[in-house]
């Protein structure tokens, strides 16, 4: 299982709760609004990290996108 | 004369392979037509000039043409237009076709002069742009306060239906007359009932626009290319332009030129110093604005020689944009100019991502103060690492822009940087602004 983490720059009001739970995925930049290091969740863990962050976001600035293995199962 | 060329040999100047000219004068394209004097050029008139649009029945035919002519998008993204048109054609629902004819651009001129001098030709484009996705209904585009494009385009689809064209139903949609109320997901947005703001979307607006339908912008003058193509072929109206960028351009003039606000049309390949020469600018300038007002700066000695093509001015870090010429004079403060301009693309975002909020207010704080000959070495530095951070962070490039104009700026001018962080007086920072800028009003609302 694989995703891709997005964030909506024109929601994002810098509260900066998606670096607490998702640091290795959301970096702050120097006014303190997310950037997205990388959008390509390469496992399961990572995409529960970044949809956890997703759902704490008091914005909903955050998207979470799961892309189903090719071939695997629905 | 010396070594006089003898007879029956030709000449060594060669042939200019470009030409430039104004709406009416030979040798343009879509300017062809009618003098400037004679306003909208009519329906009829037209019609016996340019001949009949291919029928909208002949979808297919339309579709490769459009393929074939590789017209990309005169907006300032420069995206291929049939690539936009087959997303709209290969995703589910009616698309919506919008003619962007807002031209937020302070200075540029060129969309307002088509729409009131040949309105037909873009509106022919759209129809054709219709025809080819299947939209029966068509959405032109303009600010609130650009009257005579509003006008021009409202008479030429009433003579259109007296006409007895085979036209989708038009409509007019006004917005705000703010910079990036007309970036074309902001006039998306507001067709779809929002506000007149840049949105932010993972899927392409042609697949899926705000409103949830496939939603096609396009650029006055990437209409009226369509609308021309149509009728010459694409190796014709290729022909007007290079093998990577084909077909002819329009530009507008701006800063100290003899007629700031001159629409031009180029066909072929002309640098900058020849496009200024026909206009009456024959002296090559302190430096040159490329592109709009987040655009890039160069040394007057490199425009000059520069082709005003996109792959010409990428080669020197610039972009076509939405084919502005802005004439820096010598005498005339280029630290101080882009001081103005910054504080304009401040005040004019939309006020929605961190990039816009917090980044171009303190560029803008950051170049005043550099003008004023109040900035540091450790000042500069903080600038040149605000334009790095605000690059590619909005939903829309409208911070991209005003860092490229920032970074352009201290590289052109660095010798001026030197001396206003000396604190020695400039002799340019009383000279009358050059590039002039609206006034904004920060509280007007974005419907």
């Amino acid at each position: 299982m694989s995703g891709v983490v997005r964030i909506d720059p024109t929601l994002c009001r810098g509260h900066a709760i998606c670096n607490l739970l998702f640091s290795e995925g959301i970096a702050l930049d120097h006014w303190g609004y997310g950037r997205v290091v990388d959008p390509r969740l390469g496992d399961r863990r990572s995409l529960k990290r970044a949809a956890r962050a997703a759902a704490a976001c008091p914005n909903r600035a955050i998207v979470v996108e799961e892309v189903p293995d090719p071939g695997g199962t629905r | 004369m010396i070594g006089a060329a003898p007879p029956n040999v030709t000449p060594a100047r060669p042939v200019p392979d470009f030409a430039v000219g104004g709406v009416g004068d030979p040798g343009t394209r879509l300017l062809s037509g009618p003098d400037p004097s004679a306003g909208a050029e009519p329906y009829a008139h037209h019609l016996a000039r340019m001949g009949p649009l291919p029928p909208p029945a002949m979808t297919d035919d339309l579709r490769a043409l459009t393929r074939e002519s590789g017209l990309l998008g005169r907006g300032g993204g420069g995206f291929p237009l049939a690539r936009k048109l087959e997303a709209a054609i290969a995703a589910p629902g009616v698309p919506l076709v919008v003619v962007n004819a807002s031209e937020s651009e302070p200075a540029s001129r060129k969309d307002r002069t088509l729409c009131r001098n040949r309105p037909h030709l873009v509106l022919d484009g759209a129809a054709a742009a219709a025809a080819i996705v299947g939209a029966d209904e068509v959405t032109v585009h303009v600010h609130r306060g650009s009257t005579d494009a509003h006008d021009g385009l409202v008479r030429a689809m009433g003579e259109r239906r007296a006409g007895g064209a085979v036209d989708p139903l038009w409509r007019i949609s006004l917005g705000p007359d703010r910079y990036v109320a007309g970036e074309s997901s902001a006039i998306a947005s507001l067709l779809a009932g929002g506000d007149a703001r840049p949105r932010f979307s993972r899927i392409p607006m042609a697949t899926r626009g705000p409103s949830g339908r496939p939603t096609v912008v396009s650029n006055a003058e990437t209409m009226a290319h369509l609308g021309f193509l149509l009728r010459s072929g694409p190796g014709f109206w290729r022909s007007g332009g290079t093998p990577a960028a084909p077909g002819s351009r329009l530009l507008t003039l701006t800063g100290s030129v003899p007629v700031p606000g001159r629409v031009l049309e180029l066909v072929g390949r002309g640098t900058i110093g020849e496009i200024l020469s026909e206009a009456g600018h024959f002296a090559v300038p302190s430096a040159v604005l490329v592109g709009g007002y987040g655009g890039t700066w160069l040394d007057g000695e490199t425009a000059w020689q520069t082709p005003f093509d996109p792959e010409a001015l990428r080669c020197v870090g610039a972009q076509p944009g939405c084919g502005l010429i802005g004439v820096l004079p010598h005498g005339a403060c280029g630290l101080t100019e882009t001081a103005r301009l910054v504080r304009y693309l401040a005040d004019e975002s939309a006020g929605q991502c961190g990039p816009c909020v917090a980044g171009l207010p303190a560029m803008a704080d950051a170049c005043e103060a550099l003008a004023r000959g109040d900035l540091r070495r450790r000042g500069i530095r903080r600038l040149e690492s605000v334009t790095q951070l605000v690059s590619g962070g909005g939903a829309c490039s409208h911070p991209d822009g005003a860092a490229r104009l920032v970074r352009s700026a201290l590289d052109i001018f660095e010798d001026d940087v030197a001396r206003h962080l000396a604190g020695k007086a400039c002799r340019g920072s009383s000279h009358p602004p050059v590039f002039s800028v609206p006034l904004v009003d920060p509280g007007s609302e974005w419907r």
